[in-house]
C-alpha cells in the first residue's frame, strides 16, 4: 500500500516536472515581453508529433530530444518574427486573441499532418525496464525523466542566473527602457526569449509523448494546467513555476485513481483562490 | 457650518516606514482658491492621492463640510460635492468631448445611473450641462470631435471641465498646466480663475510663479509636511521658502 | 443645432438597424438550406450579442460564457424534463440561472483586472465543466442530457403554436432575437449602457467622476449571463441534447471568436459573426474537417488588421464609397 503511494508520488513528481518546463517557458515569455501566449499548448503538442517524427525517420530517441525542441524553438522565432512581434504593445486582450488563432492552427496542422487518431511513441530501448528495490518496481524511463527535466531546470536557472543573457532577460523584465540603454538589440532579445520560452514547451512535449503519446487535443488542457502552474507560483517566477508545477503534479497524480475530475476541480479551484487572495501568486513579487 | 470648507487633521499617510505626509492640518476656505506648492518629493501628490481617495490615508481625518470622509472610496466623494482632475490627462479618448462631459454630469447620480432601461436623452439635465460646460471651455466648436483627437491644450482643458459637470463645491486640480505648452498656460490660468467664481478650488503645482497671480492662499510642503502658509506675499518673501526650493535648485 | 444632436442621429441609426435586422431575420431561412441552420445562427448570434455586451462595451474579455450557455441548456433542460415546465418558463428559469452564475462568477471576477481577470474566468470556467462532468446523475456527464423536450406554445392545453415545426421554431427564435436585439440596443443607449462605455475607455476616470465599477460590471455580468442562458436552453431544444461540450472552454472561446470576427461594439456584427462562423463551419465541416485553421487564421487577420470585425469592413466600404462619390462631385465642381 505504501509502495502504491510511492508509486504515485513519484508519478506526480514526474508529471509535475513536465508541467514545471512548460510553464517556466510561459512565464520567462510574461516577465520579459509581458506577453500572454495562449498558443503555448499548442507548441507543446507539436513537441510531442516532432518526436514522433523524428523517432519514425532516425529510430532514435535521443536524437529527436535534441530535434523536436529545436525545431520547436526555430517555428516560435519564425513566428515572433512575422506576427508576434506586431502586437507586443497590444492589450493583452488581444495577445490572448491573436495567441488563440496560432493554436488553432498548428492543432488544425497537426491533425492535417498526422490524423486525428494519436501517435505512440516507445520508450527508447535503454530505457525500457523497470527498476526493482525489494517491492518497489519503478520504470526507468520515468526516472530519466525526472532526471533530464531537472538538468534542464538546473540549467535553466544558470543561463538566467549567471550568463549576460539572463541578465538582460531580467533586467528587461523590470525595465526595457534600461536594456535597450545598455545597447543590446532588444528585439533580438526578444526574439529569443520567446523561442527560448516555447522550446521549452517542447521539450516538455518530447519527455510526455513516450507516456501519453502524442494527441491531437491535448493543447487546451496542458494550456490550462500550465496557467494554473504559473499563476499559483507567481507568473515571472522561475521558483514559483518549480513548486506550482509539481504541486500540481502530485495532486492530479494522487487522485487519479481516486477521483481525477475532483483533482482537476481542486486545481482550478486553487488557481481562483490564489488570484483572489494572493493575486502575486506563492512566490510572485507584489 | 465652519468657513472651511476642506480640513485635515494630522493627516498621515507611510509607506512602512515612510511617510510621505506627515501630520498635514490643512485649512481650505470656502470660495478661495488654495495652492498647494513644494518641490519634488514634498508630498504634495501624497497628499492630493489621499484627498481624492486614490490611497487610503493612514491615520488623522479629512473633514468635508465637517464630516470626516477618510474611508469613502473615490466614487463616494463625488456625491458629496468633491471633484478632481488628472496630472496625466485621463479622458475617455474615444468618446465625443461632449459624452465626456454628459458622463460626467451623470457621474453624481450614483446608483441612478445604473438605469437600463431609459434613454440617456431623457436626462436632458446633463446634455444642458455638459453644453454650458463646453460653452465655457470655448469647446463648442468641438463637441462632437472625439476627446483623443483634440490639440494637447484643448484635452487639458477638457481634463479641467470635466470636473466641474457634477457642480462640486471643491474642485482638485492636480498639476493643471502639467505638460502645457507656455503659450497655452495662460489659457489654464484664466479659466482656474474663471472656475475660482464658482467653486472653492484646491491646486497642486509645482511651478511657483504661475500661482503667485491666482492663489488666495498658498501652502508650501516640504518633506511631508506643512513648511509656510499664507498669502501670496507672504510666501514669496519667506526665507525658509526660498531655502526650500534654492535646496532643490543646487 | 437640432440637426447635429447625436441622439437624435443615433436613434434614427437605431432604427435603421432595427429595420436592417427584419429584413436579415425574413431573408435568413429563405437563402439558408434548412430553417435549422438559421436557428442555430440565431442562437449563436445572441450568446455572441451577450458576450459583445462584455467584450465590446465593457472592455471584459470573459472566457465563462460557455457556463453561462452549458448552465442555461442544462437548466431548462432539467426544467421541462422533471418539472415538465412548458416554453416560456424553461426559458425564464434559463435566463434567471445564467443570471445567478454570472452574478456569482462577476462578483468574483471583477474583483481582479486585466490578465488576473481573465484567468479567473477561465479558472470558473474549466470548474464549471469539471463540475458537470462530475455532476452526471444532472447532466448526463460525458454523454450529456438526452431526450431534451421542445414544448409547444400552449394555453390551457390548446396549442397555440406547434414548435416541432423547424420553420415555427425558426420563427420564434427569430421574434426572441428581435426582442433581445432591441432590448440590448435600449441597454447600451441607456445611462447603464454610456457608463459602461466610458468603464471600458478609462476606469480610473470613470471612478473618480463618481460611478462604483464594481455595480455596472456585475449588472452587466448579470444580463450578459441570462441572455447567454437563454441562447443555451435554444440549442438544448434545437438539438433535442444538451452535450457536455456546450459547456467546454471550446464553447466560450467559439462565441468569443464569433463576438470579434463579427466586430466587437456592435450588436449587429454579432449576429454577422454568428452567421459567418456556423455557416462556415456548416458549409466547411464536410468538405474539410479542419476548416478549423482557417478560423485560425482569420482571427488573427481581424484582431492585427481589421479590428472593427465584419461590421467594421462593411461600414468602412460604405464609408469609402461615399466619399469617393463627394469627392467626384468636387472634382466637377473645380472643372
Amino acid at each position: 500500500m505504501l509502495d502504491l503511494y510511492l508509486f504515485q508520488l513519484l508519478n506526480g513528481l514526474g508529471l509535475g516536472m513536465i508541467y514545471f518546463l512548460i510553464a517556466v517557458g510561459l512565464t520567462i515569455i510574461f516577465g520579459l515581453l509581458n506577453f500572454v501566449n495562449f498558443a503555448h499548448g499548442a507548441f507543446f503538442l507539436l513537441g510531442a508529433y516532432l518526436c514522433y517524427t523524428a523517432v519514425a525517420l532516425t529510430g532514435n530517441f535521443w536524437l529527436a530530444l535534441l530535434i523536436a525542441p529545436l525545431a520547436v524553438a526555430a517555428l516560435a522565432w519564425v513566428v515572433e518574427r512575422l506576427l508576434i512581434k506586431r502586437i507586443y504593445h497590444l492589450p493583452h486582450t488581444f495577445q490572448i486573441l491573436v495567441t488563440l488563432g496560432i493554436a488553432l492552427i498548428i492543432q488544425e496542422a497537426s491533425v492535417l499532418i498526422w490524423g486525428p487518431v494519436g501517435k505512440h511513441i516507445a520508450v527508447p530501448p535503454e530505457l525500457r525496464g523497470v527498476l526493482i528495490v525489494g517491492d518497489f518496481i519503478y520504470p526507468y524511463y520515468r526516472l530519466f525523466l525526472i532526471g533530464f527535466a531537472a538538468l534542464i531546470g538546473v540549467g535553466l536557472w544558470l543561463l538566467l542566473e549567471r550568463t549576460r543573457f539572463g541578465a538582460l532577460v531580467r533586467a528587461g523584465s523590470e525595465s526595457t527602457e534600461t536594456v535597450s540603454l545598455l545597447g543590446t538589440n532588444i528585439f533580438r532579445l526578444f526574439s529569443l526569449t520567446f523561442a527560448l520560452g516555447v522550446g521549452l514547451a517542447g521539450v516538455a512535449g518530447v519527455l510526455f509523448a513516450p507516456l501519453r503519446g502524442a494527441q491531437p487535443f491535448v493543447g487546451p488542457e496542458i494550456l490550462g494546467i500550465a496557467f494554473v502552474v504559473v499563476v499559483i507560483g507567481g507568473m515571472g517566477s522561475f521558483g514559483g513555476a518549480l513548486v506550482g508545477g509539481l504541486l500540481v503534479g502530485v495532486v492530479q497524480s494522487m487522485m487519479t485513481s481516486l477521483w481525477s475530475q475532483g483533482a482537476s476541480l481542486m486545481i482550478y479551484g486553487a488557481m481562483a483562490a490564489v488570484i483572489l487572495v494572493r493575486p502575486y501568486g506563492l512566490f510572485g513579487r507584489a | 457650518m465652519s468657513d472651511y470648507l476642506l480640513e485635515t487633521r494630522n493627516l498621515q499617510l507611510a509607506y512602512g516606514p515612510f511617510h510621505a505626509v506627515n501630520g498635514v492640518d490643512l485649512k481650505v476656505r470656502t470660495g478661495t482658491i488654495h495652492t498647494v506648492i513644494g518641490p519634488n518629493g514634498a508630498g504634495k501628490t501624497s497628499l492630493f492621492h489621499c484627498l481624492t481617495g486614490e490611497r487610503q490615508a493612514t491615520a488623522g481625518k479629512i473633514l468635508f463640510n465637517g464630516q470626516d470622509i477618510i474611508r469613502k472610496p473615490s466614487h463616494g466623494r463625488v456625491a458629496l460635492g468633491m471633484a478632481r482632475s488628472f496630472q496625466l490627462t485621463s479622458l475617455f479618448q474615444n468618446l465625443s468631448v461632449r459624452e465626456n462631459l454628459r458622463l460626467a454630469a451623470q457621474g453624481r447620480d450614483g446608483l441612478g445611473a445604473l438605469n437600463f432601461w431609459r434613454s440617456v436623452e431623457h436626462k436632458r439635465s446633463h446634455w444642458d450641462t455638459a453644453d454650458r460646460v463646453l460653452e465655457r471651455l470655448k469647446l463648442n466648436g468641438r463637441a462632437e470631435t472625439l476627446a483623443g483627437e483634440l490639440s494637447h491644450g484643448q484635452q487639458r482643458v477638457l481634463e479641467v471641465g470635466m470636473s466641474i459637470c457634477a457642480s462640486p463645491t471643491l474642485l482638485m486640480l492636480d498639476e493643471p498646466t502639467s505638460g502645457m505648452g507656455i503659450d497655452d498656460i495662460p489659457l489654464m490660468t484664466d479659466l482656474i480663475s474663471d472656475l475660482g467664481r464658482d467653486h472653492t478650488v484646491l491646486l497642486i503645482e509645482h511651478n511657483m510663479s504661475i500661482v503667485m497671480s491666482i492663489s488666495q492662499r498658498i501652502t508650501v510642503m516640504s518633506h511631508g509636511q506643512i513648511l509656510v502658509e499664507g498669502t501670496p506675499d507672504q510666501v514669496r518673501n519667506d526665507e525658509r521658502v526660498r531655502t526650500v526650493y534654492l535646496g532643490e535648485a543646487a | 443645432m437640432t440637426d447635429k444632436n447625436p441622439l437624435a442621429v443615433a436613434k434614427g441609426h437605431g432604427h435603421a438597424l432595427l429595420l436592417l435586422l427584419i429584413v436579415s431575420l425574413i431573408g435568413l431561412p429563405l437563402i439558408l438550406p434548412s430553417a435549422t441552420l438559421a436557428t442555430e445562427i440565431l442562437i449563436f448570434g445572441l450568446a455572441a450579442l451577450a458576450c459583445n455586451l462584455l467584450l465590446g462595451y465593457t472592455g471584459l474579455l470573459s472566457f465563462g460564457q460557455g457556463i453561462f450557455f452549458g448552465a442555461g441548456a442544462y437548466g431548462a433542460a432539467l426544467l421541462m424534463i422533471h418539472l415538465h415546465w412548458g416554453m416560456l418558463g424553461a426559458l425564464v428559469g434559463a435566463a434567471l440561472f445564467g443570471a445567478l452564475l454570472a452574478l456569482l462568477v462577476g462578483a468574483l471576477a471583477i474583483r481582479r483586472k486585466g490578465i488576473y481577470f481573465v484567468m479567473l474566468t477561465l479558472a470558473f470556467s474549466q470548474m464549471a465543466y469539471f463540475l458537470a462532468y462530475t455532476l452526471s446523475g444532472w447532466t448526463g456527464g460525458d454523454n450529456g442530457l438526452l431526450d431534451v423536450p421542445r414544448p409547444n406554445i400552449e394555453i390551457a392545453g390548446h396549442v397555440l403554436v406547434d414548435l416541432a415545426d423547424p420553420r415555427h421554431f425558426y420563427a420564434f427564435v427569430a421574434l426572441l432575437f428581435l426582442l433581445i436585439f432591441a432590448g440590448a440596443l435600449r441597454v447600451i443607449r441607456s445611462p447603464f449602457g454610456s457608463t459602461l462605455m466610458a468603464i471600458r475607455e478609462n476606469e480610473t476616470r470613470a471612478a473618480a467622476i463618481g460611478y462604483d465599477i464594481r455595480h455596472f460590471k456585475i449588472l452587466v455580468f448579470m444580463l450578459s449571463g441570462a441572455i447567454t442562458g437563454i441562447a443555451g436552453a435554444l440549442y438544448a431544444m434545437l438539438l433535442h441534447f444538451a452535450p457536455l461540450s456546450n459547456i467546454d472552454l471550446m464553447m466560450s472561446e467559439n462565441i468569443l471568436i464569433m463576438t470579434i470576427v463579427g466586430g466587437t461594439g456592435s450588436l449587429f456584427g454579432s449576429l454577422l459573426g454568428a452567421g459567418a462562423i456556423v455557416m462556415l463551419g456548416d458549409v466547411l465541416s464536410e468538405l474539410w474537417p479542419r476548416w478549423l485553421m482557417l478560423l485560425g487564421v482569420i482571427l488573427i487577420l481581424v484582431v492585427v488588421f481589421m479590428r472593427g470585425g465584419l461590421w467594421g469592413g462593411l461600414a468602412d466600404l460604405v464609408k469609402r464609397l461615399q466619399p469617393s462619390r463627394a469627392l467626384d462631385a468636387k472634382t466637377k465642381e473645380t472643372l
